[in-house]
């Protein structure tokens, strides 16, 4: 479908950036961030590993207080069993144990939350382990300063309390359903990221990128959804 | 690279330059993204899908070591499903309200406030409901 010359127009008087740029700039970082970090760019990770920061460190104590394998594998089992009782845990503590439960026993629900690294057998790459949780702050608040830049240098950074008037115009002009979507809005946006374990950075740039089916059909279903919700708002309410 | 303080650099220069970028794209903008997702301008979306080709051909090129990917799991299209409903409604995927309080939109911390409230609730909802095997630290 063609763009709307008048709004194509538009856009460009807004003075935002072409879609070439843009796509330079995304897809540089995105292959850079790899580069350099060996992992995987990811903001709703980063999110999820922030916010649990208390479990994050706690796991980082343990991991540098075992180097011994069998200890570390006693530890998480017994956290394990802790959290979710009897029978779920695996049977043996034996060193592929834990490595295996990724794929099919409940010890992996730990997994899911801040993520306490497997015990790095000598083939695992550093991707699988995740960087210390000051890392992901640290991205979080760059990504905050490199917006801020970005705004003062366009001329577009102003203090204001509604979401502009795209906002007003499509959703709600009305302070408060504003705050009860916004609010709403990001409870689905966190709830559903977790769930499907990525984003738009995780799954559609990173997982794309590297042609892995689960991201490529999280993508699909995401911009699916957001599409059909995009057109009810605008066409319908 | 892979020392504490490479990767707090790392993460430091690339978080800047995506917070600058995705600010000049105009992905914090809820007009922009309405008009990409309703197809009435398709300048973000082919913002979008040229970064994941110029990420794809730089990732072929240049990363040699490519993990396997998560498996599709029971919670890929249903979590989906769900952000792609709450990114339409508020404007944000989760670095996008960052970049919004970071041009002067105050409302967006209510966003923030929300996506971690619903991490928070999946975490809550998996270890007692769901049960999830996601097979993947999240990427």
């Amino acid at each position: 479908m063609d763009p709307d010359p008048a709004l194509a127009a538009g856009s460009g008087v807004n003075g935002y950036w072409p879609w070439w740029a843009g796509a330079l700039a995304l897809g540089t970082i995105t292959v850079g961030y790899a580069l350099w970090t060996g992992r995987g760019l990811g903001v709703s990770g980063a999110w999820a590993r922030v916010l649990n920061w208390r479990q994050v460190r706690q796991l980082e104590q343990l991991d540098h207080a075992f180097d011994d394998e069998a200890a570390l594998h006693a530890a998480i089992e017994a956290a394990t069993l802790q959290e979710f009782g009897q029978g779920s845990a695996p049977g043996g503590s034996a060193p592929g144990a834990y490595v295996a439960s990724a794929t099919g026993t409940p010890v992996s629900q730990t997994l899911n939350r801040p993520a306490p690294r497997p015990p790095a057998p000598a083939s695992s790459s550093a991707e699988q382990r995740p960087m210390p949780v000051a890392c992901y702050a640290t991205l979080l608040v760059a990504i905050f300063f490199g917006g801020l830049i970005g705004a003062m240098v366009s001329g577009r950074f102003s203090v204001r309390t509604d979401m502009g008037p795209g906002f007003s115009q499509i959703v709600t002009g009305n302070p408060a359903v504003m705050v009860v979507l916004l609010f709403t809005g990001g409870l689905l946006v966190g709830f559903g990221t977790r769930m499907a374990g990525g984003c738009s950075s995780g799954h559609g740039l990173t997982g794309c990128s590297r042609m892995q089916p689960a991201s490529i059909l999280a993508t699909a279903v995401f911009f699916g959804s957001a599409v059909c919700v995009s057109l009810l708002l605008w066409k319908v309410i | 690279m892979h020392t504490r303080g490479g990767l707090m650099a790392g993460n430091a220069v690339f978080g800047l330059a995506l917070g600058f970028s995705l600010s000049n794209i105009g992905f914090g903008d809820y007009a922009e993204l309405n008009h990409m997702f309703t197809f009435q301008d398709m300048r973000m979306f082919y913002t979008f899908v040229g970064a994941v080709v110029v990420a794809s051909a730089g990732t072929a090129v240049l990363l040699r070591r490519r993990p396997a990917g998560m498996r599709i799991h029971a919670g890929v299209v249903p979590g989906a499903m769900l952000f792609g409903i709450g990114w339409a409604i508020s404007g944000g995927c989760p670095g996008i309200p960052i970049v919004q309080v970071a041009t002067g939109y105050l409302p967006a911390v209510v966003t923030l406030t929300g996506v971690a409230a619903g991490m928070r609730i999946y975490r809550w909802a998996n270890g007692r409901y769901l049960r999830l095997d996601q097979g993947s630290c999240g990427l």
